[in-house]
């Protein structure tokens, strides 16, 4: 603890040598990395557009033509596959971005403040925490889409503007915003329990009685040293989001068609399972697949992160 | 312990009336116009009938303003009036108390039959740290978490429809003991099951190398008592901690798993009464989900102490 810029280049350095060590997180980063490359990449590596249909090739099993077959409808399920990746990324990144923000201010809000406003900011996560969360999904869903839906109506026909005319990305909206509010709390609650258990360790006390500003200790000491578990937590809610995100497009609500999802694909591939299980295999297997891979991947960066708690 | 009881208590009242305040204005606010909904689905052409609307909303008080009605909602509420179903026109507690069994049940096995299954399994392959028993049944726990109940479900009614006779199809509802009952079961299991496993296993792997286990096996217990006697203990407080979480996860399976497999319990009751705008509904269902992952998260709180001493020193830190 005695040059910290240095502390902070070989406490990385020193997490991504224990991370390669383990094979399973290694695995799982690689599957990760894949998926962002194949959703970033979309447009360019598709092989064909996800909307387009062959007529002549309906529901036709996995070839050397279409790699996963076709649904119902002749359309190519490596295309659909790609672009859901693309959905459920862009859902899970934005999702857990805007939670995190919001978890990181009002659990830094509540474990600095402290008294009151601590206690009230605990009580909101708690409250939210204990709300089923599809319920409450459910809830907002069915009862905020048709009043936008009719406001978004509305301003069309007053400003003939084509933008309020498409409402796919209303659907986003709405995820964006009822899973925001489902998965803020648990950021909130480990930030706030970093900083308490971070802000009277001796070296804090140390650096406070050396009379450095408060902004650098909290950027030098206690944001380093809380990184560690949000990182974990970061990983392990972006596997959370994008389940939730296709359970959501599951239900029908959320990301509806033509857009698509690995949910919706799920639940269109339900209907013709016996006929043609690859339109439910490809993307269940996929998103199986990434769920998994967060988990591991949160697994090998918590040992690597952590490195004191050695045993959990 | 019993004023904590009573504080905890306390702090639930204000928890549920903000969860009822928030559903309540969504419900009010957002959801289309109930009256309006029942004559557009009566017959002839009364839809139209603004003055016969207005009467019926007079006569259900659903022209006052927001808060009122807010407020002697909770009122009735308060004595056991839940309000009547808007598609119905039942009171609402009776088909509550037609779907509430049902899911009570199932709920209640799956808790069973988890801690059943998931505890040994912890067990036994924190045990076997880094053998072949372990890494298989961390992959399958793993594998069996990650699959969503909504792919598993399907899939495993279309295999038994394959395998039995037609006429034996698993779909709907005879009671815990009926045969019917075992596939949404096992579906339901699989969240909790995964995650007690690793709870589980994580516990007993911290738990193994330590000094009082040491002195267990030193003074010659057999291995059985160490493991039942020693371990078991403290390996229970991170598993007990779990169970608001376990408590989420059922009710949110319930939706899928009562939808998939037919059953007339809450989690259908939920997604039904949504569609249909039954706000009275919607609002009881939601009451009933948060105050049971609530009322499972105070246990915890009061469990906690008695299964880890220490704890109650550090309770009163917060």
């Amino acid at each position: 603890m005695t040059a910290v810029v240095e502390e902070d280049v070989s406490l990385v350095r020193d997490a991504w040598r224990r991370l390669r060590a383990n094979r399973l997180a290694v695995v799982g980063l690689c599957y990760i990395v894949l998926l962002v490359v194949v959703a970033v990449a979309g447009p360019w590596i598709s092989p064909y557009d996800f909307l387009s249909q062959d007529v002549t090739m309906r529901s036709a099993p996995p070839s050397l033509v279409h790699w996963m077959g076709t649904d119902q409808l002749g359309r190519d399920v490596l295309s659909r596959v790609i672009y859901g990746a693309r959905t459920a990324l862009i859902v899970a990144v934005v999702v857990t971005g805007i939670s995190l923000a919001i978890g990181i201010v009002l659990g830094a809000i509540a474990g600095y403040v402290g008294g009151r406003l601590d206690a009230f900011i605990m009580w909101l996560t708690d409250v939210t925490m204990s709300v089923p969360s599809l319920l409450l999904v459910i809830v907002i869903n069915t009862s905020l889409k048709p009043p936008l839906q009719r406001w978004l109506d509305e301003l069309f026909l007053a400003t003939k503007n084509p933008i309020f005319r498409d409402t796919m990305w209303l659907d986003f909206v709405l995820v964006f915003g009822a899973m925001t509010l489902i998965l803020w709390p648990p950021y909130a609650r480990l930030v706030r329990g970093q900083i308490l258990s971070i802000r009277n360790r001796n070296y804090v006390t140390a650096a406070r009685a050396l009379g450095l500003p408060a902004r650098t200790i909290v950027r030098r000491y206690i944001v380093l040293n809380a990184i560690g578990p949000v990182i974990v937590a970061v990983s392990a809610g972006l596997g959370a989001a994008m389940v939730l995100e296709s359970a959501f497009s599951f239900l029908g609500i959320g990301v509806t068609l033509p857009t698509p999802s690995w949910g919706n694909m799920i639940s269109d591939g339900l209907r013709v399972w016996r006929n043609a299980p690859h339109l439910l295999a490809a993307p269940a297997i996929v998103l199986g697949l990434a769920t998994i891979a967060f988990s591991f991947l949160g697994d090998g960066l918590n040992d690597a992160l952590n490195p004191r708690q050695k045993h959990r | 312990m019993l004023l904590f009881v009573a504080r905890r208590v306390l702090v639930w009242i204000p928890s549920l009336l903000l969860i009822l305040f928030v559903v309540y204005a969504l419900a009010f606010y957002g959801a289309g116009d109930p009256i309006k909904l029942i004559f557009l689905k009566a017959p002839g052409d009364v839809a139209y009938n603004e003055a016969r609307i207005e009467a019926v909303r007079e006569a259900a008080g659903l022209d006052r303003p927001f808060i009122a009605q807010f407020a002697s909602y909770v009122g009735n509420l308060l004595q056991g009036d839940w309000g009547n179903s808007l598609i119905t026109g039942q009171p609402v507690w009776r088909t509550i108390a037609a779907a509430a069994p049902v899911s009570g049940q199932l709920g209640l096995a799956t808790i069973i039959l988890t801690t059943l299954i998931a505890i040994p399994l912890g067990v036994i392959a924190a045990l076997n740290q880094n053998g072949k028993l372990d890494y298989i049944t961390l992959g399958a726990a793993l594998a069996v978490g990650a699959i969503p109940p909504y792919v598993v479900g399907p899939i495993l009614m279309v295999s038994l429809i394959l395998l039995l006779p037609p006429g034996s199809i698993p779909y709907g509802w005879g009671g815990i003991f009926d045969v019917r009952v075992i596939l949404p079961l096992l579906v339901l299991c699989m969240a909790p099951v995964s995650i007690i496993v690793r709870q589980t296993r994580a516990a007993v792997i911290e738990v193994m190398n330590d000094d009082f286990i040491r002195t267990a096996r030193a003074k010659g217990l057999p291995e059985r008592i160490v493991v039942l006697r020693h371990m078991m203990r403290p390996v229970l407080t991170p598993v007990v901690t779990q169970l608001g979480i376990i408590m989420i996860s059922l009710v949110n399976g319930a939706i899928f798993v009562e939808l998939v497999f037919g059953l007339p319990g809450l989690g259908r009751l939920a997604v039904q009464s949504t569609v249909d705008n039954d706000y009275p509904v919607i609002l009881a269902v939601t009451l009933i989900g948060a105050a049971l992952v609530m009322l499972s998260n105070l246990v915890v709180d009061l469990a906690y102490p008695l299964l880890d001493p220490r704890a109650h020193a550090a309770r009163s830190d917060r």
